[in-house]
Protein backbone atom coordinates (compact mmCIF):
# COMPACT_ATOMS: atom_id res chain seq x y z
CA UNK A 1 0.00 0.00 0.00
CA UNK A 2 1.47 3.26 -1.16
CA UNK A 3 -0.08 6.38 0.36
CA UNK A 4 0.30 9.86 -1.04
CA UNK A 5 0.04 12.95 1.12
CA UNK A 6 -0.72 16.07 -0.91
CA UNK A 7 1.56 19.03 -0.26
CA UNK A 8 0.37 22.18 -1.99
CA UNK A 9 2.82 24.34 -0.11
CA UNK A 10 0.87 25.86 2.77
CA UNK A 11 -0.08 23.03 5.00
CA UNK A 12 1.65 21.18 7.80
CA UNK A 13 1.62 17.78 6.15
CA UNK A 14 4.36 16.28 8.28
CA UNK A 15 2.22 15.20 11.21
CA UNK A 16 -0.13 13.32 8.89
CA UNK A 17 2.79 11.67 7.10
CA UNK A 18 4.40 10.71 10.43
CA UNK A 19 1.18 9.23 11.80
CA UNK A 20 0.69 7.11 8.64
CA UNK A 21 4.32 6.01 8.74
CA UNK A 22 3.98 4.99 12.38
CA UNK A 23 1.27 2.57 11.20
CA UNK A 24 3.74 0.96 8.83
CA UNK A 25 2.63 2.58 5.58
CA UNK A 26 4.82 3.69 2.73
CA UNK A 27 4.15 7.40 2.42
CA UNK A 28 5.14 9.73 -0.41
CA UNK A 29 4.66 13.46 -0.61
CA UNK A 30 2.64 14.47 -3.66
CA UNK A 31 3.73 17.97 -4.63
CA UNK A 32 3.71 17.83 -8.44
CA UNK A 33 0.97 16.69 -10.87
CA UNK A 34 2.91 13.61 -12.04
CA UNK A 35 3.26 12.17 -8.55
CA UNK A 36 -0.46 11.32 -8.24
CA UNK A 37 -0.13 8.37 -10.64
CA UNK A 38 2.08 6.04 -8.61
CA UNK A 39 0.10 6.15 -5.37
CA UNK A 40 -2.75 3.84 -4.27
CA UNK A 41 -4.54 6.12 -1.83
CA UNK A 42 -4.52 9.83 -1.32
CA UNK A 43 -4.60 11.93 1.84
CA UNK A 44 -5.25 15.65 1.59
CA UNK A 45 -4.48 17.50 4.82
CA UNK A 46 -5.16 21.19 4.65
CA UNK A 47 -5.02 24.30 6.71
CA UNK A 48 -5.58 27.97 6.01
CA UNK A 49 -8.32 29.30 3.76
CA UNK A 50 -10.04 27.62 0.83
CA UNK A 51 -9.07 30.51 -1.43
CA UNK A 52 -5.34 30.31 -0.80
CA UNK A 53 -5.43 26.53 -1.07
CA UNK A 54 -7.16 26.55 -4.48
CA UNK A 55 -4.80 29.31 -5.68
CA UNK A 56 -1.73 27.32 -4.66
CA UNK A 57 -3.08 24.14 -6.28
CA UNK A 58 -3.60 26.15 -9.47
CA UNK A 59 -0.10 27.63 -9.32
CA UNK A 60 1.33 24.13 -9.05
CA UNK A 61 -1.00 22.94 -11.83
CA UNK A 62 -2.23 20.18 -9.53
CA UNK A 63 -6.00 20.70 -9.79
CA UNK A 64 -6.64 18.33 -12.71
CA UNK A 65 -4.54 15.47 -11.35
CA UNK A 66 -6.10 15.98 -7.93
CA UNK A 67 -9.60 15.78 -9.42
CA UNK A 68 -8.66 12.61 -11.34
CA UNK A 69 -7.35 11.03 -8.15
CA UNK A 70 -10.46 12.07 -6.19
CA UNK A 71 -12.59 10.33 -8.80
CA UNK A 72 -10.57 7.13 -8.89
CA UNK A 73 -8.64 6.43 -5.66
CA UNK A 74 -9.56 6.10 -2.00
CA UNK A 75 -9.34 9.66 -0.78
CA UNK A 76 -9.14 11.11 2.72
CA UNK A 77 -9.58 14.86 3.14
CA UNK A 78 -8.65 16.33 6.52
CA UNK A 79 -9.90 19.68 7.84
CA UNK A 80 -9.53 22.08 4.88
CA UNK A 81 -9.28 18.85 2.87
CA UNK A 82 -12.97 18.33 3.71
CA UNK A 83 -13.93 21.92 2.99
CA UNK A 84 -12.36 22.21 -0.47
CA UNK A 85 -14.61 19.35 -1.65
CA UNK A 86 -17.54 21.75 -1.41
CA UNK A 87 -18.77 24.30 -3.95
CA UNK A 88 -17.87 27.39 -2.00
CA UNK A 89 -17.02 28.82 1.40
CA UNK A 90 -17.98 32.03 3.19
CA UNK A 91 -14.27 32.33 3.89
CA UNK A 92 -13.15 32.93 0.29
CA UNK A 93 -14.49 34.12 -3.01
CA UNK A 94 -12.64 31.35 -4.87
CA UNK A 95 -14.79 28.33 -5.65
CA UNK A 96 -14.04 24.91 -4.14
CA UNK A 97 -13.68 21.66 -6.07
CA UNK A 98 -17.45 21.20 -6.23
CA UNK A 99 -17.45 17.48 -5.48
CA UNK A 100 -20.17 18.13 -2.91
CA UNK A 101 -22.84 20.50 -4.09
CA UNK A 102 -23.14 22.55 -0.91
CA UNK A 103 -21.29 25.35 0.83
CA UNK A 104 -19.12 25.93 3.89
CA UNK A 105 -20.17 28.53 6.43
CA UNK A 106 -18.71 30.22 9.50
CA UNK A 107 -19.49 28.43 12.79
CA UNK A 108 -22.76 29.83 14.19
CA UNK A 109 -23.42 30.31 17.90
CA UNK A 110 -27.09 29.32 17.60
CA UNK A 111 -27.74 29.09 21.34
CA UNK A 112 -25.72 32.21 22.28
CA UNK A 113 -23.22 30.23 24.32
CA UNK A 114 -20.51 32.81 23.77
CA UNK A 115 -18.28 30.24 22.10
CA UNK A 116 -14.69 30.97 21.18
CA UNK A 117 -13.72 30.84 17.50
CA UNK A 118 -11.71 28.94 16.26
CA UNK A 119 -13.18 25.74 17.60
CA UNK A 120 -9.95 24.37 19.00
CA UNK A 121 -9.62 21.32 21.19
CA UNK A 122 -11.14 17.91 21.84
CA UNK A 123 -14.79 17.37 21.07
CA UNK A 124 -17.25 14.49 20.74
CA UNK A 125 -17.88 12.80 17.44
CA UNK A 126 -21.36 11.32 17.14
CA UNK A 127 -21.69 8.49 14.67
CA UNK A 128 -24.85 9.01 12.59
CA UNK A 129 -24.23 6.38 9.93
CA UNK A 130 -22.14 3.23 10.03
CA UNK A 131 -18.94 3.35 8.03
CA UNK A 132 -15.86 1.13 7.71
CA UNK A 133 -13.57 3.97 8.74
CA UNK A 134 -15.23 4.03 12.15
CA UNK A 135 -15.07 0.30 12.68
CA UNK A 136 -13.72 -0.45 16.14
CA UNK A 137 -14.37 3.14 17.23
CA UNK A 138 -17.15 3.70 19.71
CA UNK A 139 -19.79 6.40 19.43
CA UNK A 140 -19.08 9.82 21.00
CA UNK A 141 -15.31 9.52 21.18
CA UNK A 142 -13.16 12.63 21.39
CA UNK A 143 -11.26 13.87 18.35
CA UNK A 144 -9.10 16.97 17.98
CA UNK A 145 -10.45 19.98 16.07
CA UNK A 146 -8.99 23.31 14.89
CA UNK A 147 -11.26 25.30 12.53
CA UNK A 148 -13.56 28.28 12.18
CA UNK A 149 -15.74 27.17 9.26
CA UNK A 150 -18.04 24.16 8.92
CA UNK A 151 -20.33 22.17 6.72
CA UNK A 152 -23.67 22.63 8.45
CA UNK A 153 -25.48 19.82 6.74
CA UNK A 154 -24.92 17.37 3.96
CA UNK A 155 -26.61 14.15 2.93
CA UNK A 156 -23.21 12.48 2.92
CA UNK A 157 -22.65 13.11 6.64
CA UNK A 158 -21.24 10.17 8.63
CA UNK A 159 -20.65 11.88 11.98
CA UNK A 160 -21.76 15.14 13.55
CA UNK A 161 -20.30 17.27 16.33
CA UNK A 162 -21.79 20.08 18.34
CA UNK A 163 -19.99 23.38 18.81
CA UNK A 164 -22.22 26.42 18.61
CA UNK A 165 -24.25 24.41 16.13
CA UNK A 166 -24.41 20.83 14.99
CA UNK A 167 -22.01 20.40 12.09
CA UNK A 168 -20.64 17.66 9.86
CA UNK A 169 -17.50 16.28 11.50
CA UNK A 170 -17.03 13.65 8.79
CA UNK A 171 -18.65 12.63 5.53
CA UNK A 172 -18.36 9.95 2.90
CA UNK A 173 -19.36 9.45 -0.68
CA UNK A 174 -18.16 6.41 -2.62
CA UNK A 175 -14.33 6.44 -2.55
CA UNK A 176 -14.17 9.77 -0.71
CA UNK A 177 -14.00 10.21 3.04
CA UNK A 178 -13.37 13.54 4.72
CA UNK A 179 -13.04 14.69 8.30
CA UNK A 180 -13.25 18.10 9.92
CA UNK A 181 -11.24 16.73 12.85
CA UNK A 182 -7.55 15.86 12.76
CA UNK A 183 -7.14 12.08 13.12
CA UNK A 184 -3.36 12.54 13.09
CA UNK A 185 -3.66 14.58 16.32
CA UNK A 186 -6.38 12.54 18.00
CA UNK A 187 -4.19 10.06 19.85
CA UNK A 188 -4.91 6.34 19.82
CA UNK A 189 -8.43 6.69 18.40
CA UNK A 190 -7.16 8.91 15.60
CA UNK A 191 -4.54 6.30 14.72
CA UNK A 192 -7.24 3.61 14.70
CA UNK A 193 -9.21 5.74 12.24
CA UNK A 194 -6.15 6.17 9.98
CA UNK A 195 -5.48 2.45 10.17
CA UNK A 196 -9.05 1.87 9.00
CA UNK A 197 -8.37 4.18 6.05
CA UNK A 198 -5.19 2.26 5.18
CA UNK A 199 -7.20 -0.99 5.25
CA UNK A 200 -10.24 0.48 3.50
CA UNK A 201 -11.33 -1.55 0.47
CA UNK A 202 -13.71 -0.01 -2.01
CA UNK B 1 -21.64 19.62 25.14
CA UNK B 2 -18.59 21.82 25.24
CA UNK B 3 -14.90 21.41 24.65
CA UNK B 4 -13.02 19.16 27.02
CA UNK B 5 -10.80 20.78 29.64
CA UNK B 6 -7.29 20.00 28.44
CA UNK B 7 -4.67 18.42 30.66
CA UNK B 8 -1.20 19.25 29.41
CA UNK B 9 1.87 17.62 30.94
CA UNK B 10 4.88 19.79 30.42
CA UNK B 11 8.38 18.57 29.77
CA UNK B 12 10.93 21.10 30.93
CA UNK B 13 13.91 20.18 28.82
CA UNK B 14 17.54 21.17 29.06
CA UNK B 15 20.20 19.68 26.82
CA UNK B 16 17.84 16.98 25.55
CA UNK B 17 16.82 15.77 29.04
CA UNK B 18 13.72 16.41 31.11
CA UNK B 19 14.51 18.50 34.17
CA UNK B 20 12.50 20.07 36.94
CA UNK B 21 13.33 22.80 39.42
CA UNK B 22 11.61 24.69 42.21
CA UNK B 23 10.85 28.36 41.64
CA UNK B 24 12.88 28.16 38.43
CA UNK B 25 15.99 27.06 40.39
CA UNK B 26 17.62 23.86 41.72
CA UNK B 27 17.30 21.85 38.51
CA UNK B 28 17.31 18.03 38.68
CA UNK B 29 17.38 15.43 35.89
CA UNK B 30 14.09 13.64 35.24
CA UNK B 31 14.54 11.46 32.16
CA UNK B 32 14.20 11.12 28.39
CA UNK B 33 11.69 13.53 26.78
CA UNK B 34 10.32 11.19 24.07
CA UNK B 35 9.80 8.36 26.56
CA UNK B 36 8.00 10.72 28.93
CA UNK B 37 5.85 12.11 26.09
CA UNK B 38 4.86 8.60 25.01
CA UNK B 39 3.90 7.68 28.52
CA UNK B 40 1.75 10.82 28.87
CA UNK B 41 0.03 10.11 25.57
CA UNK B 42 -0.80 6.59 26.76
CA UNK B 43 -2.08 7.97 30.07
CA UNK B 44 -4.52 10.31 28.35
CA UNK B 45 -2.72 13.65 28.03
CA UNK B 46 -4.65 16.00 25.75
CA UNK B 47 -1.53 17.79 24.56
CA UNK B 48 2.18 17.68 25.20
CA UNK B 49 4.19 20.78 25.92
CA UNK B 50 7.96 20.95 25.80
CA UNK B 51 9.79 23.98 27.10
CA UNK B 52 13.49 24.32 26.53
CA UNK B 53 14.06 26.13 29.79
CA UNK B 54 17.54 27.42 29.13
CA UNK B 55 17.15 28.32 25.49
CA UNK B 56 16.42 32.01 25.88
CA UNK B 57 18.90 32.45 28.72
CA UNK B 58 21.88 30.89 27.07
CA UNK B 59 20.88 32.25 23.67
CA UNK B 60 20.67 28.90 22.01
CA UNK B 61 17.84 27.52 19.95
CA UNK B 62 15.54 24.73 21.04
CA UNK B 63 16.71 21.19 20.54
CA UNK B 64 15.30 20.25 17.15
CA UNK B 65 16.25 16.61 17.56
CA UNK B 66 14.16 16.28 20.71
CA UNK B 67 11.19 17.85 18.92
CA UNK B 68 11.53 15.41 16.02
CA UNK B 69 11.88 12.47 18.34
CA UNK B 70 8.71 13.37 20.28
CA UNK B 71 6.71 14.22 17.13
CA UNK B 72 7.47 10.89 15.50
CA UNK B 73 6.10 8.96 18.46
CA UNK B 74 3.27 11.02 19.88
CA UNK B 75 0.09 11.85 17.94
CA UNK B 76 -1.62 14.52 19.99
CA UNK B 77 -1.10 18.30 19.75
CA UNK B 78 2.46 19.24 20.62
CA UNK B 79 3.60 22.68 21.73
CA UNK B 80 7.25 23.71 21.82
CA UNK B 81 8.72 26.76 23.51
CA UNK B 82 12.04 28.22 24.56
CA UNK B 83 14.44 30.46 22.75
CA UNK B 84 12.18 31.26 19.78
CA UNK B 85 13.33 34.54 18.28
CA UNK B 86 12.22 34.66 14.67
CA UNK B 87 9.77 33.38 12.10
CA UNK B 88 12.61 31.18 10.91
CA UNK B 89 12.78 29.50 14.33
CA UNK B 90 9.02 28.98 14.27
CA UNK B 91 9.13 27.57 10.76
CA UNK B 92 11.86 25.13 11.74
CA UNK B 93 9.96 23.95 14.84
CA UNK B 94 6.70 23.49 12.94
CA UNK B 95 8.53 21.57 10.23
CA UNK B 96 10.20 19.42 12.88
CA UNK B 97 6.82 18.35 14.21
CA UNK B 98 5.55 21.00 16.61
CA UNK B 99 1.88 21.93 16.15
CA UNK B 100 2.14 25.11 18.17
CA UNK B 101 4.97 27.28 19.39
CA UNK B 102 5.06 29.09 22.66
CA UNK B 103 6.80 32.46 22.66
CA UNK B 104 7.85 34.25 25.82
CA UNK B 105 10.87 36.57 26.10
CA UNK B 106 11.19 37.45 22.43
CA UNK B 107 7.54 38.55 22.26
CA UNK B 108 8.33 41.15 24.92
CA UNK B 109 11.49 42.30 23.18
CA UNK B 110 9.73 42.28 19.81
CA UNK B 111 5.89 42.10 19.96
CA UNK B 112 5.73 42.09 16.14
CA UNK B 113 6.79 38.44 16.17
CA UNK B 114 3.36 37.45 17.55
CA UNK B 115 1.54 39.44 14.88
CA UNK B 116 3.72 38.21 12.03
CA UNK B 117 3.70 34.58 13.16
CA UNK B 118 -0.06 34.63 13.65
CA UNK B 119 -0.58 35.98 10.12
CA UNK B 120 1.82 33.48 8.62
CA UNK B 121 0.86 30.30 10.47
CA UNK B 122 -2.53 31.07 12.01
CA UNK B 123 -3.45 32.11 15.54
CA UNK B 124 -4.12 28.48 16.49
CA UNK B 125 -0.41 27.69 16.53
CA UNK B 126 0.84 30.76 18.40
CA UNK B 127 0.87 30.54 22.20
CA UNK B 128 1.98 33.57 24.18
CA UNK B 129 3.75 32.32 27.31
CA UNK B 130 4.03 34.69 30.25
CA UNK B 131 5.96 34.27 33.51
CA UNK B 132 4.37 36.45 36.17
CA UNK B 133 5.02 37.30 39.80
CA UNK B 134 2.72 39.15 42.16
CA UNK B 135 3.94 42.58 43.20
CA UNK B 136 1.44 44.42 45.39
CA UNK B 137 -1.81 44.64 43.46
CA UNK B 138 -0.50 43.57 40.09
CA UNK B 139 1.37 40.72 38.48
CA UNK B 140 4.68 41.69 36.90
CA UNK B 141 5.98 40.00 33.78
CA UNK B 142 9.47 38.44 33.90
CA UNK B 143 11.66 37.45 30.96
CA UNK B 144 14.52 35.02 30.32
CA UNK B 145 13.04 32.13 32.26
CA UNK B 146 12.03 34.28 35.22
CA UNK B 147 15.38 36.00 35.62
CA UNK B 148 14.63 39.56 34.52
CA UNK B 149 11.81 41.72 35.82
CA UNK B 150 9.95 43.97 33.40
CA UNK B 151 7.53 46.82 34.06
CA UNK B 152 4.77 45.02 32.17
CA UNK B 153 1.49 44.16 33.88
CA UNK B 154 0.74 40.50 33.09
CA UNK B 155 -3.00 41.01 32.45
CA UNK B 156 -2.37 43.97 30.14
CA UNK B 157 0.36 42.10 28.32
CA UNK B 158 -1.91 39.09 27.81
CA UNK B 159 -4.61 41.37 26.37
CA UNK B 160 -2.07 42.95 24.04
CA UNK B 161 -0.93 39.46 23.01
CA UNK B 162 -4.49 38.52 22.15
CA UNK B 163 -4.84 41.68 20.04
CA UNK B 164 -1.57 40.89 18.27
CA UNK B 165 -2.93 37.49 17.27
CA UNK B 166 -1.91 34.97 19.93
CA UNK B 167 -4.27 31.98 19.94
CA UNK B 168 -3.75 31.06 23.59
CA UNK B 169 -2.12 32.41 26.73
CA UNK B 170 0.10 30.13 28.81
CA UNK B 171 0.45 31.89 32.14
CA UNK B 172 2.95 30.62 34.70
CA UNK B 173 2.76 31.94 38.21
CA UNK B 174 6.36 32.21 39.41
CA UNK B 175 5.16 32.52 43.00
CA UNK B 176 3.48 29.14 42.71
CA UNK B 177 5.68 27.24 40.25
CA UNK B 178 7.21 24.17 41.88
CA UNK B 179 5.69 24.89 45.29
CA UNK B 180 2.78 22.41 45.01
CA UNK B 181 0.65 24.83 46.99
CA UNK B 182 -2.12 25.32 44.41
CA UNK B 183 -2.58 27.53 41.36
CA UNK B 184 -2.79 31.31 41.59
CA UNK B 185 -6.53 31.26 40.88
CA UNK B 186 -6.93 35.03 41.25
CA UNK B 187 -4.50 35.49 38.39
CA UNK B 188 -6.36 33.05 36.14
CA UNK B 189 -9.78 34.40 36.95
CA UNK B 190 -8.59 37.93 36.19
CA UNK B 191 -7.10 36.67 32.97
CA UNK B 192 -10.15 34.66 31.90
CA UNK B 193 -12.41 37.63 32.56
CA UNK B 194 -10.24 39.81 30.34
CA UNK B 195 -9.61 37.48 27.41
CA UNK B 196 -11.58 35.72 24.73
CA UNK B 197 -8.81 33.25 23.87
CA UNK B 198 -8.10 30.12 25.95
CA UNK B 199 -6.02 30.40 29.11
CA UNK B 200 -3.61 27.65 30.13
CA UNK B 201 -2.84 27.73 33.85
CA UNK B 202 0.61 26.67 34.99
CA UNK B 203 2.47 26.56 38.28
CA UNK B 204 1.55 25.23 41.67
CA UNK B 205 -0.22 21.92 41.10
CA UNK B 206 0.35 19.65 44.09
CA UNK B 207 -2.98 18.01 44.87
CA UNK B 208 -6.02 16.95 42.89
CA UNK B 209 -8.12 19.75 44.36
CA UNK B 210 -5.62 22.34 43.09
CA UNK B 211 -6.24 21.30 39.51
CA UNK B 212 -10.00 21.22 39.91
CA UNK B 213 -9.97 24.67 41.56
CA UNK B 214 -7.97 26.21 38.73
CA UNK B 215 -10.85 25.31 36.39
CA UNK B 216 -13.67 25.91 38.86
CA UNK B 217 -12.40 29.11 40.46
CA UNK B 218 -9.74 30.29 38.01
CA UNK B 219 -11.87 29.39 34.95
CA UNK B 220 -8.80 28.03 33.17
CA UNK B 221 -9.43 26.29 29.83
CA UNK B 222 -6.42 24.03 30.20
CA UNK B 223 -4.06 22.94 32.96
CA UNK B 224 -0.35 22.52 32.55
CA UNK B 225 1.83 20.75 35.08
CA UNK B 226 5.23 19.09 35.11
CA UNK B 227 6.40 17.40 38.27
CA UNK B 228 3.15 15.94 39.59
CA UNK B 229 2.70 14.03 36.37
CA UNK B 230 6.34 13.29 35.91
CA UNK B 231 6.81 11.71 39.29
CA UNK B 232 3.40 10.03 39.03
CA UNK B 233 2.15 11.77 42.15
CA UNK B 234 -1.20 12.34 40.47
CA UNK B 235 -2.32 10.55 37.33
CA UNK B 236 -3.85 12.42 34.39
CA UNK B 237 -6.83 10.09 34.61
CA UNK B 238 -7.47 10.98 38.25
CA UNK B 239 -7.45 14.68 37.39
CA UNK B 240 -9.97 14.10 34.61
CA UNK B 241 -12.21 11.99 36.82
CA UNK B 242 -12.18 14.69 39.48
CA UNK B 243 -13.08 17.33 36.88
CA UNK B 244 -15.84 15.13 35.51
CA UNK B 245 -17.31 14.71 39.00
CA UNK B 246 -17.50 18.50 39.17
CA UNK B 247 -19.45 18.56 35.94
CA UNK B 248 -16.67 19.56 33.54
CA UNK B 249 -16.30 17.95 30.14
CA UNK B 250 -13.15 15.82 29.89
CA UNK B 251 -11.77 13.33 27.41
CA UNK B 252 -11.61 10.02 29.25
Amino acid sequence: MHLGVVDYGASNIHSVARALQSLGSKVSIVDTPDKFKSIDKLVFPGQGSMGSCIKKLNEKEMINSLMDAIKSKPFLGICLGLQILFNSSEESKEKGLGVINESITKIKDVNNENIKIPHMGWNNVKIEKKHELFSGIEDKQFFYFVHSFVASSTETSITTTYYGEEFVSSLATENIFATQFHPEKSGKIGLKFLENFINWKI
Amino acid sequence: MSLAVRIIPCLDVRGGRVVKGINFKDIVDAGDPAEAAKRYDAEGADEICMLDIDASFEERSTTIETVKSIASQVFIPFTVGGGIKSLKDIDMLLKSGADKVSINTSAILNPDIIEEASKEYGAQCIVLAIDAKKDGEIWNVYTHGGKNKTELDAIEWAKKGQDLGAGEILMTSMDKDGTKSGFDNNLYLELSNNLSIPVIASGGAGELSHLVDAVKIGKADALLAASIFHYEEISIKKVKQALQTEGFEVRL
